[in-house]
């Protein structure tokens, strides 16, 4: 009896641990991410070399791409993620995303990649407006995103049909 | 010749002397004949016969010696077997006898034999709660709950239950020797025991919190094993069932929060569902208190 009440007690410490390293807003972002890159045009000085994702500011996103970036391409280019800690330090990518610390300073960042064919990528409100090409919001607990073709466009990129589709709103 | 006469007379003296005493007589009776000297097979026998009879099938007596019988045969030949089929005939038997009275003269004795043979299967059930034998442990603690009620129908179960229901889950909420991670199959169970342990007691700190991960841990799970490469309007069908996974997660995490159980644990549990919500607020406000929890510490 005593045998089984030490088994009872042994066995009463109901512990279920957290499925650690799963950051579930990033993954979802990376996923979208790897769509835009395959439902958008580059223009062909682009379709060489690295396939080139900036990350400037501080985003938990730069993780989840560098994990992306191990095991998959786009199309025939090796996939690169680059860190830039301040708008000075943007060069040359084929995407940039703009986290939230840095989301005010979107007006430098745009003029930073005027020379370049890049896609801004932000994740606040409103930056579709000021200069982002596709902007990551929440609509009823779900990621979605809104689309700015003009300021896709002029950075000589050009989005598929299926891309406005898909997204929320287009401008 | 004469000796072979000389044997055969002997065998038919002691024939007529053993089977001559039955005429007559019941197979009940044959069957307390056979228990008062011990012997259990041919007891079994007779008292199998009586529980088939058509006047001694009615008899609370009969079902109570078959219970009796069945029982000194488990404890005699079968004690070791976790499944033994003498203590589930032994326990059938008796709750029929409570059944055609039970108040009968027998009722008192039947009473103490079903105790003991409940905690048999009380000790037996606990014993198997191991990765292969759980669903015998499950099978033997139910009989043992049934014998229990047989006994007296207004005992209290509820805290025996959920004893043995969180130390059920606790066992298969542990990886398998040389794996990494639980079993999906035992992650299933542990779910649906920890929603049982609910429905007895929706306020279980225990079972609300594990329910809360579990659900967490299976949208976490989905997610992470997302293909970089799944189009937009698969992630969408896969995000709305993850979100509802979410969902289901969150009442019990905040029932966890409400109880103050595992105070940190649980604010890491309720930051973490906001996040897979997106409810991004929240989740500030959640990791938040936890970092002020942290500081305090």
């Amino acid at each position: 009896m005593k045998k089984n009440a030490f088994i009872l007690v042994s066995l009463l410490i109901l512990n279920t641990g957290f499925k650690i390293g799963v950051d579930t807003n990033s993954k979802m972002k990376a996923i979208f991410i790897m769509n835009f890159t395959k439902l958008s045009d580059w223009p062909q000085p682009y379709r060489e070399g690295d396939f080139i994702v900036g990350v400037i500011g501080e985003s938990p996103l730069y993780s989840e791409l560098t994990k992306m970036a191990k095991t998959k391409k786009v199309a025939n280019q090796s996939l690169q993620v680059k860190k830039f800690n301040t708008i000075s330090d943007i060069d040359k990518c084929h995407i940039l995303y703009v986290s939230q610390n840095k989301s005010r300073e979107i007006s430098a960042v745009v003029d930073m990649v005027r020379p370049y064919s890049t896609l801004i990528i932000t994740e606040k409100e409103g930056l579709v407006e000021k200069g982002a090409g596709i902007n990551f919001i929440i609509k009823n607990n779900r990621q979605k995103f809104e689309l700015n073709k003009k300021n896709v466009e002029k950075y000589k990129l050009k989005v598929s049909s299926n891309l406005e589709a898909l997204a929320f709103t287009v401008k | 010749m004469i000796k072979k006469i000389s044997i055969l007379f002997v065998v038919s003296i002691l024939t007529v002397s053993v089977f001559g005493q039955f005429v007559g007589k019941d197979d009940l009776s044959v069957a307390l004949f056979y228990l008062q000297k011990n012997e259990l097979d041919s007891a079994k026998k007779y008292i199998d016969l009586s529980s088939t009879d058509v006047v001694l099938k009615g008899v609370a007596k009969t079902w109570y010696y078959r219970g009796y019988i069945y029982k000194e045969l488990y404890k005699k030949n079968d004690k070791e077997n976790k499944t033994s089929a003498f203590r589930v005939i032994s326990i059938e038997s008796f709750k029929k006898m409570l059944k055609i009275n039970d108040r009968s003269d027998f009722a008192q004795s039947a009473a103490k034999i079903l105790r003991y043979e409940a905690s048999t299967l009380y000790n037996d059930a606990v014993r198997m709660l191991d990765p292969e034998n759980y669903k015998t442990a499950e099978s033997n603690y139910a009989l043992f709950r049934a014998t229990m009620l047989l006994v007296d129908v207004e005992v209290n179960m509820k805290a025996k239950d959920i004893q043995f229901k969180l130390a059920l889950a606790t066992m298969l909420n542990r990886p398998l020797d040389g794996m990494s991670e639980v079993d999906s199959v035992h992650t299933y169970h542990v779910k649906r025991i920890c929603g049982e342990v609910l429905f007895i007691d929706p306020n279980n700190p225990s079972a609300n919190y594990n329910l809360g991960i579990l659900y967490y841990n299976e949208a976490a799970e989905i997610i992470n094993n997302m293909d970089y490469d799944m189009d937009i309007m698969t992630l969408g069908a896969v995000e709305d069932h993850c979100i509802e996974i979410f969902l289901n997660s969150l009442p019990f995490m905040k029932k966890s929060y409400e109880l103050g159980y595992k105070r940190r644990e649980t604010l890491i549990g309720l930051s973490n569902i906001y996040y897979g919500l997106n409810e991004l607020e929240k989740f500030e406000a959640y990791k938040k208190e936890l970092q002020d929890l942290e500081k305090e510490e």
